[in-house]
């Protein structure tokens, strides 16, 4: 009998532990599909739910956060779909956002996709509408790319032409020129000479610069030397010194000046008689008359004296050399 | 002539097995009930059976995992591994392998132990001694088979998907939290639900075939291994019939 409970508590267990794990597989799908949640309907109309089935999911901002719950046609351009949503985002969801239709990869299923739009609204309520945003499809992909596809195809076909066009064209003659060949053959030529002329010069700028370095020549001189430094470093001071002497000689000239204009005015010294007394300048005047007769008389002396016998010699020895000297500037020149 | 013999055979047993079937539902669910008998069947068949199918369906998710990891692996989908596994595992292997083991286990035993009771004529003694031999033997085991297959399938689909974690982390890294959601992420009703559902159909047919086989044993000791023998074979075809009836029906009501 003991060996039977025992059995049978065995048997519970098994039981028990079996149902639990049925229990918790169906929460954990049902809790997938939110069935245990609490939660709030949203609603949303497209005009093409591009394979949108009831109990695809709902992400927000890329969070699971609901499934679609059903899927009405309202007319033949509009088609509502509620959806469940968790009412712990119902908060973090505002009127302005938006819904789209998209896909789960690349070629997943359907999901519908909340975002939140910039704008700032009030936070759903239970029911509201949400507005749809368009989406691209995979046909509406597909019928770019062909668009895409035949643009390239009309593009080659112009390439194809322009390549055809320039095969034939004179272009490709210049290439295949031997004599443009042998021009550039020379000109290269020339371009080597002149870059080793180049190298030459440079190489010579390179000397000259190592000489001023070393402070041969006049620029080298200039540069380098320190005695020559110091020389025209004297040289400046002499010259400062003499500016000096001459500004001291100005100052003193200036004085001087400035003393005899006193004087010219205060009618005082030698100065002021011959520049400003009317009476001197006659007596000067007179007197430079009489050294006019005087000198007039003198060479009336002069000239008789020429004439005398006496002095006549000397006269004629004094013409004779003069005339003498000037053959020789002549014949010199 | 012998195939026309083999036919009647063939139907012959069909019927049988209908009307024993039916014998169920008309005697075995009346009043009074073996209970005690019941809840004994039920430990012998259901608690003792799970060590076998927990090994089996471990070693089968186990398996299954590193076999379709490959593939997966072509296709750069690896990631998608634990919902495969887990759909797969939800879905057919874990329900149908422990079907087969049951009936392998339990078919045998109920075919050999009824069928040697009526060849050494206990059934007939327990007839004439005024209790139900139908009630007692059948009834009890039938409901027992039929109860505890799906609680076993249920522990052996828990058992098969710790295998495929262990398959899914041989060859790379995952959690078992992020192994267990991305399991019941794909998984919906649809997909647990007839695979429940039609395990109480296999354990009861496991069950009926068994006992029908040990009730109509042949004399003698040959008997008791043809029956034992025959109710394995049988109840294993039965259960594959079974699960394409199945698949079909989930097909009609849309839940595949």
């Amino acid at each position: 009998m003991a060996k039977q409970t025992e059995n049978n508590i065995k048997l519970g267990v098994f039981v028990l532990v079996g149902l639990l794990a049925m229990m918790l597989a169906f929460y954990l799908i049902g809790n997938n599909s939110s069935m245990f949640k609490s939660s709030f309907i949203l609603k949303s109309r497209f005009n093409n739910l591009d394979g949108l089935k009831e109990g695809n999911n709902v992400l927000f901002s890329g969070m699971q956060s609901g499934t679609v719950k059903s899927i009405t046609i309202i007319n033949d351009t509009t088609i509502e779909v509620a959806m469940l949503i968790d009412t712990k985002i119902q908060a973090f969801i505002h009127s302005t956002a938006l819904a789209a239709i998209g896909t789960e990869g690349l070629m997943g299923n359907k999901v519908v996709n909340i975002q939140p739009a910039k704008q700032i609204g009030v936070a759903v309520k239970d029911g509201d509408f949400l507005a749809p945003k368009r989406f691209t499809s995979m046909d509406q992909m597909m019928e770019t790319l062909s668009k895409t596809n035949s643009n390239v195809a009309t593009i080659s076909e112009a390439l194809k032409t322009s390549v055809l066009k320039l095969d034939t064209s004179e272009v490709l003659n210049l290439l295949n020129d031997k004599e443009i060949g042998i021009s550039i053959k020379s000109s290269l030529k020339n371009i080597n000479a002149a870059s080793n002329n180049a190298s030459n010069m440079t190489a010579t700028l390179d000397m000259v610069a190592r000489q001023i370095k070393q402070g041969k020549g006049a620029a080298g001189l200039l540069l380098t030397d320190t005695a020559f430094e110091g020389n025209l470093k004297t040289s400046m001071l002499k010259i400062k010194a003499a500016a000096d002497n001459v500004n001291k000689a100005s100052v003193q000239l200036n004085s001087m000046t400035a003393n005899i204009n006193h004087d010219i005015a205060d009618g005082k010294g030698p100065l002021h008689a011959v520049l400003r007394d009317t009476a001197i300048s006659q007596k000067i005047n007179a007197s430079i008359t009489n050294l006019q007769k005087g000198s007039e008389g003198f060479t009336q002396i002069v000239e008789a004296l020429k004439h005398n016998f006496l002095v006549r010699g000397y006269f004629r020895r004094q013409g004779k050399t003069q005339k003498k000297d000037s053959l020789n500037k002549l014949s010199s020149n | 002539m012998a195939l026309i013999e083999d036919i009647r055979d063939f139907l012959d047993e069909t019927g049988s097995i209908t009307k024993f079937t039916g014998n169920f539902f008309t005697n075995g669910l009346k009043p009074r009930f073996e209970v005690k008998e019941l809840l004994a069947q039920c430990y012998s068949i259901g608690y003792k059976s799970l060590p076998l199918i927990g090994l089996t369906n471990f070693i089968m998710g186990l398996v299954l995992t590193m076999q379709l990891r490959p593939s997966l692996l072509k296709y750069g989908v690896e990631s998608q591994l634990p919902v495969m596994v887990g759909i797969a595992i939800v879905r057919e292997i874990g329900p149908v392998i422990a079907a087969l083991i049951f009936a392998g286990k339990i078919a045998s035993s109920i075919g050999a132990e009824l069928g040697s009771m009526k060849v050494t004529e206990q059934i007939d003694a327990m007839e004439v001694s005024g209790t139900n031999p139908y009630k007692y033997l059948v009834a009890t085991r039938v409901l027992a088979t039929t109860l505890m297959l799906p609680i076993l399938t249920i522990l052996g689909d828990a058992i098969s998907l710790i295998g495929a974690y262990i398959g899914v982390n041989i060859n790379s890294v995952t959690s078992l939290n992020l192994f267990f959601a991305q399991v019941f992420q794909s998984l919906t009703f649809s997909d647990l639900l007839p695979a429940i559902i039609k395990t109480f159909f296999f354990g009861f047919a496991v069950g009926m075939v068994g006992c029908y086989k040990g009730f109509n044993s042949i004399k003698g000791t040959r008997g008791v291994g043809i029956s034992a023998n025959s109710a394995v074979v049988l109840s294993s075809v039965i259960i594959f019939f079974i699960d394409l009836l199945a698949v079909q029906f989930t097909n009609v009501f849309g839940l595949n």
